[in-house]
């Protein structure tokens, strides 16, 4: 039955064709009218566009010549460099450490892939407690245990980068944590039995072993980290809002976010918009071929 | 075989229908709601006989108001049968334009508890809400309990909006620490001088003089900076450049909020706090000086009830042609009801009631204590707890009230001219090039 049936290929186009309307409908359409919206006179969401900008590629121009979009696209790329080395660099240590042990290894993964399932909103406003300035748990560990003097405000221009990427970093870890140790789980057994018995073991193990044959898995969770990173915008919302402090904290989501639903400024929020998604393409790109999986292992 | 392919096309076609359906335009039944509020159009949950409203309000969040709008509603609910799906938020700037914004997507609620100057203008001008002459030619008791002088008037010179309770903005003052500190709570005739000498003895005895987030909401200080730098009369007046007279008193106002920044009177965070936590950090005695509105009184009742006397209501410090006891207040906000409603017969009458219900006399004693209203009988509050006699006592040496100015321009303008008064104390920006940026927006 089973090959009868792909050999009809009516049957799976029928399947195909609800997803397909779906986006058809729900990202194509909207994505080309975006580009549309780019380069009109928009000024309010919703409201009708006032004709083309003068000139036409205006929003583009401004995109050059912004500070506060530079400043959103600095941050953000350092949150893509943090997010590969932080957030899957400690999901794969934490990784290997629950690999390695076999006791409690199934409750180390439920509770590092906890925050996953917690809202965005629910973290961040669980960090701005931790963070608080007056009484915020941080500060009260500092200043009581005498490593601070007087509180520390994690949300200035000395503090904020830290404060907004560690509560990202840490919301992810459990997600790629996951992932690595299905990965790990595929290892076959019969391999570490035969490097222990050539007189590897321990981080020799780990270096000539586990992350060779790990490889394929991690390159799809630093792909995915990498462009996941671009679209980062709730939690550092709720913390940060717009653009705190004295506006430095913009990170391209957040930024666009201002601009289209604070600001009304819906043609440019548009142009940001595109941007991101031309930066998504181009990351995603470089990290496919920088990270290309190998069909020998 | 045949019997499989069937099945794969049947559940195909099922599921390409069901999407298209999710896309259709047509409007909710009557009596199924649509809205802000993640509200739901069953109609199988909706009571027998009654009407679901989807209502916005500014009552949401920690709002001093929002136990007695709660008790509000469920009075109205009780009384009609009828449900409110309540998607109230907390005022600031997101919230006025995620509203606008509903009303533009077409998700605007059945009624809406909104500001009745230029930032209703855009929902006015747009035809999505229903004037009051037209509600009275089918409902002639509609808010007839309220004076018609004070509606407010929009630019096509009709009634919209049926006033709720008014406001004043003044000077919340800490008894307690500036007992600590020596100081005297300000009179009348406080000026701006000694302001500056109490803020420097206060902030010498190791609290913030001033609670504030700059971040959040420098515009009451902004509201009297600039009228310490012009009078009462020309309050309301808009700059055509940030270089005329208006612009350059604009542009005093905002280097006197930076004078204050940088004389390190503002808390430490003020560019970083949030409104709650400088709030937070006045009622819990660590700040002297607060500038707020009337709606705040509330607050402290709720969340600091049993040290009201620690609080009093005072006067802002006044420079130049201005007297401390000139403050800024009015009535700026009221009940619309919107033309999807309105044009519903499902939810026409049952939103009239509504806004009769909230606008009584009964319920608005309940919001008014010491605040203007446009009641003809005026409201009957029962009992003034301490803050709220305070307030009484600093209103009756009020000389002069003027409605604040920021509402007079554009939410874009507005929004842009209170970001970068950030900008303007850590002297990233000059205050006339923040006058004109905004100015540009208006």
């Amino acid at each position: 039955m089973g090959p009868t049936l792909y050999r009809k290929k009516a049957p799976l186009i029928a399947f195909l064709l609800p997803a397909f309307v779906f986006l058809i409908l729900f990202l194509y359409y909207p994505f080309i009218q975006n580009i549309i919206n780019s380069f009109s006179d928009i000024t309010g969401l919703g409201a009708p566009a006032q004709g083309l900008n003068t000139p036409w590629y205006a929003n583009y121009a401004t995109l050059f010549t912004d500070p506060k979009l530079r400043t959103a696209l600095g941050n953000t790329v350092l949150l893509t460099i943090c997010t590969v080395i932080f957030q899957v660099g400690i999901a794969l240590i934490l990784a290997l450490l629950v690999d390695s042990i076999r006791v409690g290894a199934q409750l180390f993964r439920t509770l590092y892939f906890f925050p996953i399932v917690i809202s965005a909103t629910a973290l961040g406003l669980m960090f701005n407690l931790i963070f608080l300035y007056n009484g915020g748990m941080l500060n009260q560990l500092l200043t009581n245990l005498g490593f601070a003097a007087e509180n520390i405000d994690w949300k200035d221009p000395d503090h904020f980068l830290f404060t907004m990427f560690a509560p990202v970093m840490w919301q992810y870890v459990g997600f790629y944590f996951v992932i690595l140790v299905t990965g790990l789980n595929n290892i076959s057994q019969d391999l570490y039995e035969a490097a222990a018995l050539d007189g590897c073991t321990g981080l020799n193990r780990v270096r000539y072993v586990t992350l060779p044959l790990l490889r394929n898995v991690l390159c799809t969770c630093l792909v995915l980290a990498i462009t996941g990173s671009l679209k980062v915008f709730d939690l550092p919302w709720v913390m940060f809002g717009a653009g705190m402090p004295q506006d430095q904290g913009w990170l391209t989501g957040t930024y666009m976010y201002d601009q289209t639903f604070n600001r009304g400024n819906v043609d440019y929020g548009s142009a940001i918009a595109i941007l991101i998604v031309v930066l998504g393409v181009l990351f995603s790109n470089i990290a496919n071929r920088v990270f290309k999986p190998r069909n020998d292992i | 075989m045949k019997k499989n392919r069937l099945l794969a096309l049947g559940l195909a076609s099922a599921l390409t229908l069901g999407l298209l359906a999710g896309c259709g335009g047509k409007p909710s039944a009557p009596g199924s709601t649509s809205g802000t509020g993640g509200d739901k159009s069953n109609s199988g949950a909706k009571p027998a006989g009654g009407v679901e409203l989807t209502v916005v309000t500014s009552y949401g969040g920690d709002d001093g108001n929002r136990s007695n709008y709660e008790n509000a509603v469920a009075s109205y609910e009780a009384a009609t049968g009828n449900k409110i799906m309540d998607a109230s938020g907390t005022s600031n700037e997101e919230w006025k334009a995620k509203v606008l914004t509903d009303f533009q997507t077409g998700t605007e609620p059945d009624v809406l508890f909104f500001f009745t100057s230029s930032d209703a203008e855009p929902i006015i001008q747009a035809g999505k809400v229903v004037d009051i002459a037209t509600i009275r030619a089918t409902y002639p008791d509609y808010a007839d309990n309220m004076r018609d002088s004070m509606l407010a008037v929009a630019s096509d010179g009709k009634n919209y909006a049926i006033p709720s309770s008014g406001f004043w903005e003044n000077m919340f003052v800490n008894t307690k620490v500036l007992s600590d500190c020596g100081v005297a709570v300000p009179g009348p005739d406080y000026t701006w001088d000694q302001f500056l000498a109490d803020c420097e003895t206060i902030k010498a005895k190791g609290y913030a003089p001033i609670a504030c987030s700059l971040f959040e909401v420098p515009h009451y200080w902004f509201e009297f900076c600039i009228m310490n730098n012009g009078t009462l009369g020309e309050q309301l007046a808009i700059p055509g450049s940030a270089t005329d007279a208006v612009g350059q008193k604009w542009a005093a106002g905002l280097n006197d909020i930076k004078d204050l920044y940088e004389k390190g009177y503002f808390p430490v965070n003020t560019l970083t706090a949030t409104d709650a936590e400088t709030v937070q950090l006045f009622a819990e005695g660590e700040a002297a000086f607060l500038i707020d509105g009337s709606w705040k009184i509330n607050y402290f009742v709720d969340n600091y009830g049993d040290q009201l006397s620690d609080y009093a209501i005072s006067y802002v410090p006044a420079k130049g042609e201005r007297k401390a006891s000139e403050a800024i207040g009015g009535i700026s906000m009221g009940y619309f009801i919107t033309k999807k409603a309105w044009d519903d017969p499902a939810k026409q009458a049952a939103a009239v009631e509504f806004v009769k219900h909230m606008t009584s006399d009964d319920v608005m004693s309940t919001f008014v204590t010491t605040e203007v209203t446009a009641l003809k009988n005026g409201a009957s509050p029962s009992g003034l707890n301490p803050l709220q006699q305070a307030a009484a006592d600093a209103n009756a040496s009020i000389t002069g009230v003027i409605g604040p100015v920021q509402d007079t321009i554009t939410s874009e303008s507005r929004t842009d001219l209170f970001a970068n008064v950030q900008n303007v104390v850590t002297g990233k920006m000059s205050a006339e090039d923040a006058v004109a940026s905004a100015l540009a927006l208006n």
